[in-house]
């Protein structure tokens, strides 16, 4: 029987199929180490360094759910070995052309982080399975430990002050709450750090996703509050509307996206769901990543944020994916998911580079 | 860690409001990442993970009668058994060992 992936296996993994694959892929490993001392690894896939477009697939970032790294590892290894032997990819009910696959391979970067949180994984894997921070304890007290790293970004990082405070903000400043603690700062924590690398590192990327599992359900921007297209000035920029941020159905305050941007994002994000139900026919809804509640700190409205603080950065457009229906399903259900995951994932590379390509061509007109 | 099992319920409710005056009233609970529910035939369904002492107190709440609570799982016993499901070793130790994905290459 096959077996879910232990920390140790998901880097060597990474090394091997870099070896393996050397005009396509590239091991890149990551500056900052764990608290732990693991230092972790991107499996950069794509035949050209430069591509003109990249895309950030994260995976990992919350130690309990173990399907996305097992995901990411698998998509990194067919699209090489499919683009190594000139085929397609199939997923259940889902199927993707050689040429679909070479487009990719040979057009974009994929930079493919499966394990962003070693050390929460390997302690849900031989500890605690329901743990789903990282283990750093905090340096005023060490009996509270570990940190939600999808808290950690900067991006409304001060929930108390960002936010009304009826609006129920998924956060927390309790260095001991066992879900949600923010960290003592913004991008604190190693493993925010590396992702915060990586995007300043490799501008050519243009498109973030982080898999989580599990609802199932696709998020686009923004999770700060509900969107709306009128108001300009009510953006997470705007100190003004700190009071009333995040609260739900009220006239005070939307989080503002454009028409072009909410556009693309619910396009992609449609584009992913439509090849995730192809594999087995299970739907993946769509939602804003407002929920019931606001979200501060998250790695997808933090790569959005990027460029609205400065416009010289990239615009990065952040999704998340919460796959399958359980954090620890059987493996048997979990490589299910991972076809899912799968599928999905390459639709919205297939989407995306479909997207450059329009906004090249329309630029060369004009 | 811990002793308190953690218990993996579904909260269904007909309406946001109804689900969110119920989770206002038991939080802080812990709903998943980002606290997303789903529709399913009609109703808002969310899944939460409680110790068992907070999922008594909860049904005694006030807005209980306006949700209906679903218990799925022991989540943490579910646990404990799936980590009889992690690789031991490394099964790639070996350069030569190249990963293969699920896809069907054709």
């Amino acid at each position: 029987m096959m077996t879910y992936l232990n920390v140790l296996e998901i880097e060597s993994a990474l090394e091997n199929l870099a070896a393996a694959y050397p005009e396509s892929a590239e091991s890149i490993a990551c500056p900052n180490v764990t608290h732990e001392g693991r230092q972790t690894h991107v499996l950069r896939v794509g035949a050209r360094r430069a591509a003109v477009y990249g895309v950030l697939i994260l995976g990992g970032v919350h130690a309990r759910e173990w399907a996305p790294p097992d995901a990411l590892v698998s998509l990194a290894a067919d699209l090489l070995e499919a683009h190594e032997l000139g085929a397609g990819l199939v997923y259940g009910g889902k199927r993707f052309s050689a040429n679909e696959v070479r487009q990719i391979v040979d057009s974009s970067n994929l930079f493919i982080y499966p394990c962003v949180n070693p050390d929460g994984r390997h302690y849900s894997q031989t500890n605690d399975a329901l743990w789903r921070k990282n283990r750093r304890p905090h340096p005023g007290n060490k009996n509270c430990v570990g940190v939600d790293i999808n808290r950690n970004f900067d991006f409304l990082w001060d929930h108390l002050k960002k936010f009304a405070p009826d609006s129920g903000v998924s956060a927390s400043e309790d260095p001991c709450d066992r879900q949600v603690y923010r960290g003592p700062s913004p991008t604190s924590e190693p493993e925010a750090k590396n992702v915060v690398w990586l995007l300043d590192t490799y501008p050519q990327i243009r498109w973030h996703v982080d898999v989580h599992s599990a609802v199932p359900v696709i998020l686009h921007s923004w999770g700060s509050d509900q969107n709306q297209m009128t108001e300009s000035t009510q953006t997470f920029l705007n100190s003004a509307f700190d009071s009333v941020r995040g609260r739900s159905n009220d006239a005070a305050y939307g989080e503002y996206i454009t028409q072009i941007d909410r556009n693309i994002v619910e396009t992609l994000s449609y584009r992913m769901s439509e090849a995730v139900k192809a594999v087995r026919g299970d739907g993946y809804g769509i939602e804003q990543a407002y929920g019931l509640y606001p979200t501060s700190g998250a790695s997808d409205d933090y790569a959005f944020s990027r460029h609205f603080i400065d416009p010289s950065k990239t615009k990065v457009y952040g999704f998340t994916i919460e796959c399958g229906h359980s954090f620890q399903p059987a493996w048997t259900e979990a490589e299910e998911v991972i076809r899912e995951v799968s599928a999905g994932l390459i639709a919205f590379c297939l989407e995306a580079s479909a997207i450059v390509a329009r906004s090249t061509s329309s630029s060369v007109r004009q | 860690m811990n002793d308190e099992s953690i218990i993996h319920i579904q909260i269904e409710a007909l309406t946001l409001e109804d689900l969110r005056a119920f989770t206002d009233e038991i939080g802080p609970a812990d709903l998943g990442c980002r606290a997303i529910p789903r529709q399913t035939e009609g109703r808002f369904v969310i899944d939460g993970y409680l110790p068992e002492t907070q999922l008594q107190a909860a049904r005694g709440s006030r807005a209980a009668s306006r949700v209906s609570l679903i218990v799925i799982e022991n989540a943490s016993e579910l646990g404990r058994e799936r980590q009889r499901e992690v690789g031991e070793g490394n099964r790639f130790a070996s350069r030569g060992e190249i990963p293969r994905g699920l896809g069907r290459k054709e």
